[in-house]
């Protein structure tokens, strides 16, 4: 199994501190990077290759308006009461009276679920075929966006169903993946 | 075979075994020893003999193929004596030269010999893909012999701010382990055979299984052990 990639998102330094010490003790799991808010996360460079979020539960409304998470696994983080819809937004719920054992089986168990979006289908769509391309060709983000006239952030979306349908996470993997399936060719390189 | 152990933190592995029952639990073992260049035959000597004649330190050696062994082993604090930074530091760098000299280019000759059964575009591509892998990695193991190492072996001169070094990322060299392990699955040519396709895939997960060990040792040893200097000193 890989390793997934974690990030922490918490106002709290205890909290993210604290998690992140129990998750480091794992075999399977490594954090990446803790934040206080999800946009500081957004921006982030490791934004690109993780696989799981755990976030403070009172966030959950801005998880509902972002786009930029959809594939992801996201556990919340519950510190006080919560309103059951909340807690219903999420793969998996640790509190702060968990003990560390709970929080990874909690953790493990959530990655293992399967993900909200159907990815039974690992045919890239046409979009999706358009950003590897010019991933391949070595675009940025913003020249992505501004080249196909989206948003940067649907960019980051869509890169995180290449990444899920290709198994790839690399830029330079993805450029082979996209010379093998004859995407691209060396003159485009 | 007998389980002789009995170290409540070596659950598995004990000074008394011979190395063949060593190896017997745990074939990867082979690798770690080949590593500290101990030589086949072993004929019926065992850990603490080996580790004797060698001058290696039993705990420590036993340590190190625990971790190798379980990646979910972790020495715990009570185990570990800063005497053992050097011996740590010249596994790491006997590690750094088997990777450098035998893994890396042992995976490259079985991938080149599937690559001869695809078009030349297939063959340019994960040919210059592994190429720049392999040297991500080698220049990776260099920064650490000039930062990580050197701090480890001179003690007298770390302090606690040293400590962020250790902070290295070893992501990317995962990543770039699946991909080329996923390349291979996925996305070859029909035309590349698929028992060649296996051998290297065999090559490449064992690559990267070690590879994870060894930042674990760095990690979960290594890094303890100088922590347990600077706090020595203070």
């Amino acid at each position: 199994m890989r390793r997934f990639a974690v990030a922490i998102v918490d106002v709290a330094p205890v909290v993210r501190e604290g998690l992140s010490a129990i998750l480091s003790r794992s075999a399977t799991a490594e954090v990446v990077g803790c934040y206080q808010s999800l946009s500081e996360l957004a921006s982030s460079p490791h934004f690109q290759r993780l696989d799981v979020v755990l976030m403070a539960v009172g966030m959950w409304r801005e998880l509902e308006s972002s786009t930029s998470l959809s594939g992801l696994t996201v556990i919340g983080i519950q510190s006080a009461l919560a309103e059951e819809e909340a807690l219903r937004r999420f793969a998996g719920v640790v509190t702060l009276y968990h003990s560390a054992e709970d929080v990874m089986r909690i953790v493990e168990e959530a990655v293992q679920q399967p993900q909200p979006h159907n990815f039974a289908d690992h045919e890239l769509s046409d979009r999706e075929r358009d950003v590897l391309i010019l991933v391949a060709r070595g675009y940025t983000n913003k020249e992505i966006a501004s080249e196909l006239n989206i948003s940067p952030h649907t960019v980051i979306s869509h890169r995180k169903n290449i990444v899920h349908k290709t198994g790839i996470r690399s830029v330079a993997g993805l450029t082979v993946y996209a010379v093998l399936n004859k995407l691209i060719d060396s003159e485009q390189l | 075979m007998t389980k002789r152990n009995k170290t409540p933190y070596l659950a598995t592995f004990s000074p008394e075994m011979t190395l063949f029952e060593l190896v017997e639990l745990s074939p990867s073992l082979l690798g770690v020893l080949s590593r500290l260049n101990v030589r086949l035959p072993f004929g019926d000597v065992t850990v603490a003999e080996m580790c004797e004649r060698e001058g290696y330190d039993a705990t420590l050696f036993l340590v190190i193929c625990s971790m190798h062994a379980d990646s979910s082993f972790r020495p715990s604090a009570d185990l570990l004596t800063t005497d053992m930074l050097a011996g740590v530091t010249a596994y790491l760098r006997a590690s750094h030269r088997y990777y450098a000299e035998y893994m890396l280019p042992h995976t490259e000759a079985h991938l080149d010999r599937i690559l001869a059964h695809c078009d030349t575009l297939s063959q340019s591509a994960l040919h210059s893909f592994y190429n720049n892998y392999s040297r991500y990695i080698v220049a990776h193991f260099e920064e650490e012999e000039r930062s990580i190492f050197a701090l480890s072996e001179n003690p007298d001169s770390v302090t606690s701010a040293d400590c962020s070094i250790f902070d290295m990322p070893h992501a990317e060299i995962d990543d770039c382990s699946n991909d080329i392990a996923s390349l291979v699955f996925k996305n070859l040519p029909e035309s590349a055979p698929t028992p060649l396709r296996c051998a290297l895939l065999d090559h490449i997960y064992a690559l990267r299984d070690d590879l994870r060990r060894h930042s674990d040792i760095e990690a979960y040893l290594l890094r303890p052990l100088v922590e347990k200097l600077i706090a020595q000193k203070r």
